[in-house]
């Protein structure tokens, strides 16, 4: 089945060219130019992924990106014309799961994409404990005593690295390969700011983690199972 | 300690002294006023003394003269018309006589002594008031007197009082001739207590008066000072407090006086200066937003561009090879172009001082063989080895990697490319300050003019020459401007035929700068006899981390 792809960005000539892009590469690109429609578009065409321009007239990506997330974890790719300023990070908190900077070249857009489209890692087990957290991998879902806690999938993907190698410490640039499929040195902000996200959701207390262990100095690892 | 403690009050003494114009000036003040009013008072008490005791002298010798004329008149009117004399009884009445003229104040005591060493028919007792110490007369007075020149003879002597505290007195002699029995001397002894009493008072009086003088100088020199200081005090700590940036400092302004005007130029200065930084403090905003709004505005149509370049790129052979060959110098010139703007952004933003280091614990040899291992297949193309001499093993510098690693893409890029496919050798080393990396090309070297000019924006050392590591011309402006945020430098030194060295020397510590450079510069070569060799060199490592 074609995934469908949301484009947001104002500019139409980028807009176009990336269809051009996508349609090339087998997706079904859809566009919308601003963030009111990109809001109307993202319920009508239910799209398995979005690229979504950081500047966009009437309502700003970030926002866009917040009432995304407000209603669903469907994965969304920044499109950014700065690569150092602080609106990555003000992105990535926002939700989004990667981003790449303008000028980009088609490949990397692609790839970028497919690592977000692919299904999740494949697991030799069907339910894995984590902290005090139960993960049903085939089922996609993350429960406590019984209760599911949502999740993105990226953010489902994160702790089930981490669940499924509960002795291992894993660097951020392990987890930037692992889980975002860069093979090269890239941006450690996104696990930093990911891994505050996914605390926030999982931790009874995000002061004193026990699901998502910080290994100082190094990266992370699984809390113990319960 | 205690000696510890003294000094440190010493040296408290001297910081205050030095510290306080004002303690400076009531001090000198207060100290020659004192000087003066000692001289003036030291000088009055002096002349008032000698004036007194000459008053006092003249008056008791007044009295002398006429006790001893008196007494002389009395003893010569007393010889009886026989030519006889009751001298005893004359005496008695002389003694009278003579009380009654010397009546000065303070007491008068008197002696009638006869001068010794002649012989007479009668002779008269010697008398002397009951009160009187006979010893106060000296002999040498007593010759003096005894000589009868008509003169009367003064010295001053101490005085045993009943009080018990010894006075001053004086003493005046003559000579008077008593009928047959010879010649008498009289002696007037006066206690001058009195003229003693009010020497001391004055002296008293004059050294309060010089005390509250002065007392009163100092006062009004710190008053007067205060007044004086305090606006230019005020003024300094205004000055200090704008210098450290707080811009909106004023000096209160009174009045029409010097100070009053000094607070004004001052003021106007402030206002200037103020006007002045935040005009350049909102050009720099402008700036950054400019370059901010560039960076957008330009990636924008720079993306499609991008993108369409690499469709047309990707699609190259089912092109005519016309087409295809505009495609690839289509491809190639979107790259260069987007490096070119990057660079461009960078160091505007360099420029406008809107650049932060973001830095972290880095292992600087690690860094260095990423960046090697990044470069090794354009090296291996140009038949260029890549070695790392790291003598000092494994060391930390807190500095930011992505900015160092974008110096050392840069210098080795440089490396590969003048290189002429001689072996790259890269030093690393460090002290207990300073990190420092050297790369060391064995190409064609520049000569001193290229030298001078390699640091500068958009210069190549050979714009004919072949690239293929880009360049944008602005690698090495960019690298020395990483270099310096990060306190530390950027040199080179070239021969032409012998190639180049760039060194590059970082403080260990962020906030530091360097002033040495633990590599020399061009490094010490373990490995020059090897360079044009074939056989693989093994790398010299020190111990690298676990």
């Amino acid at each position: 089945m074609t995934a469908r792809i949301l484009v947001v960005d104002d500019d139409a000539a980028i807009a176009e060219m990336v269809g051009i892009v996508l349609r090339g590469e087998g997706f079904d690109p859809h566009f919308s130019y601003d963030g009111p429609a990109a809001m109307e578009a993202f319920a009508s065409v239910k799209p398995d992924l979005v690229l979504l321009d950081l500047m966009l007239p009437g309502m700003d990506g970030i926002e866009v990106c917040t009432r995304i997330r407000e209603t669903s974890g469907t994965p969304i790719i920044m499109l950014t014309a700065k690569s150092d300023s602080t609106d990555v990070v003000r992105g990535l908190e926002s939700g989004a799961d990667d981003y790449v900077v303008k000028p980009f070249n088609p490949k990397e857009l692609v790839a970028r994409i497919r690592t977000r489209l692919r299904p999740a890692a494949q697991s030799s087990v069907e339910r894995l404990p984590i902290g005090d957290l139960v993960i049903d991998v085939t089922g996609h879902e993350v429960t406590r005593d019984g209760v599911p806690i949502a999740l993105t999938p990226l953010e489902f993907d994160l702790l089930l690295a981490l669940a499924m190698k509960p002795n291992q410490v894993f660097t951020r640039e392990m987890l930037l390969e692992q889980v975002w499929g860069y093979q090269y040195k890239a941006d450690t902000r996104l696990v930093n700011v990911h891994v505050q996200r996914l605390r926030a959701k999982v931790e009874l207390d995000a002061d004193n983690p026990r699901i998502v262990m910080t290994v100082r100095g190094v990266g992370y690892r699984a809390g113990t199972a319960r | 300690m205690l000696t510890f403690t003294w000094r440190s009050l010493v040296q408290r003494a001297r910081r205050l002294w030095r510290g306080s114009l004002q303690l400076r000036t009531v001090a000198i003040t207060v100290l020659l006023s004192t000087l003066a009013v000692t001289v003036v008072s030291g000088y009055m008490s002096l002349s008032i003394a000698a004036n007194l005791y000459e008053a006092r002298k003249n008056q008791a010798i007044a009295e002398a003269r006429q006790a001893t004329v008196s007494a002389q008149a009395l003893f010569d009117s007393s010889v009886s018309a026989n030519g006889t004399i009751d001298v005893e009884a004359v005496s008695r009445t002389a003694q009278t006589t003579i009380r009654s003229v010397a009546s000065s104040p303070g007491g008068t005591e008197f002696a009638i002594l006869r001068t010794p060493g002649q012989t007479t028919e009668v002779t008269m007792t010697a008398t002397q008031t009951r009160a009187l110490d006979l010893s106060v007369i000296s002999d040498e007075l007593r010759e003096q007197v005894a000589q009868d020149d008509g003169q009367l003879y003064t010295q001053a002597v101490t005085l045993n009082a009943a009080t018990g505290r010894p006075d001053p007195g004086l003493v005046v002699g003559g000579v008077f001739e008593v009928p047959t029995a010879g010649q008498y001397e009289l002696y007037l002894v006066y206690n001058v207590r009195d003229v003693q009493q009010t020497l001391d008072f004055v002296q008293q009086t004059l050294v309060i008066g010089s005390l509250l003088l002065v007392g009163t100088i100092g006062l009004v020199t710190y008053f007067v000072t205060r007044l004086a200081i305090g606006p230019v005090r005020i003024a300094a700590e205004t000055a200090e407090k704008l210098a450290e940036g707080e811009l909106d400092r004023r000096i209160p302004e009174k009045g029409e006086d010097v100070i009053a005007t000094l607070a004004r130029s001052f003021n106007r200065m402030a206002d200037s200066l103020q006007r002045q930084i935040t005009q350049l403090a909102t050009l720099s905003r402008v700036q950054q937003r400019f370059v901010s709004d560039v960076s957008h505005e330009l990636r924008t149509p720079l993306t499609t561009i991008r993108l369409a370049g690499d469709v047309l790129y990707e699609q190259r052979d089912q092109f005519s090879p016309t087409t295809a060959r505009t495609a690839e110098l289509l491809h190639a010139q979107v790259d260069r172009f987007e490096a070119m703007l990057a660079d461009l952004l960078e160091m505007s933003r360099y420029d406008a001082g809107a650049v932060d280091i973001d830095t972290e614990p880095t292992n600087l040899v690690r860094l260095v063989e990423e960046s090697l291992d990044a470069l090794r297949p354009l090296a291996d193309e140009k038949g260029s080895e890549l070695r790392l001499v790291a003598p000092g093993g494994y060391f930390e510098a807190d500095v930011d990697a992505r900015r160092i690693r974008r110096i050392l893409q840069n210098l080795l890029g440089n490396a590969v490319d003048h290189g002429e496919g001689r072996p790259i050798v890269v030093h690393v080393d460090s002290d207990a300050t300073a990190v420092a990396i050297a790369v060391r090309d064995y190409g064609v070297g520049m000569d001193a003019g290229q030298l001078e000019r390699v640091f500068d924006r958009f210069w190549r050392a050979d714009p004919s020459r072949q690239r293929t590591t880009g360049g944008t011309g602005l690698g090495l402006a960019i690298a020395t401007e990483d270099a310096q945020l990060h306190g530390g430098t950027l040199d080179v030194w070239s021969e032409p035929g012998e190639g180049s060295c760039f060194r590059l020397t970082l403080p260990r510590e962020r906030g530091a700068t360097v002033h040495h450079s633990p590599v020399d510069l061009p490094p010490a070569e373990p490995l020059e006899v090897d360079l044009l060799g074939t056989d693989g060199l093994a790398l010299e490592r020190g111990e690298e981390d676990a």
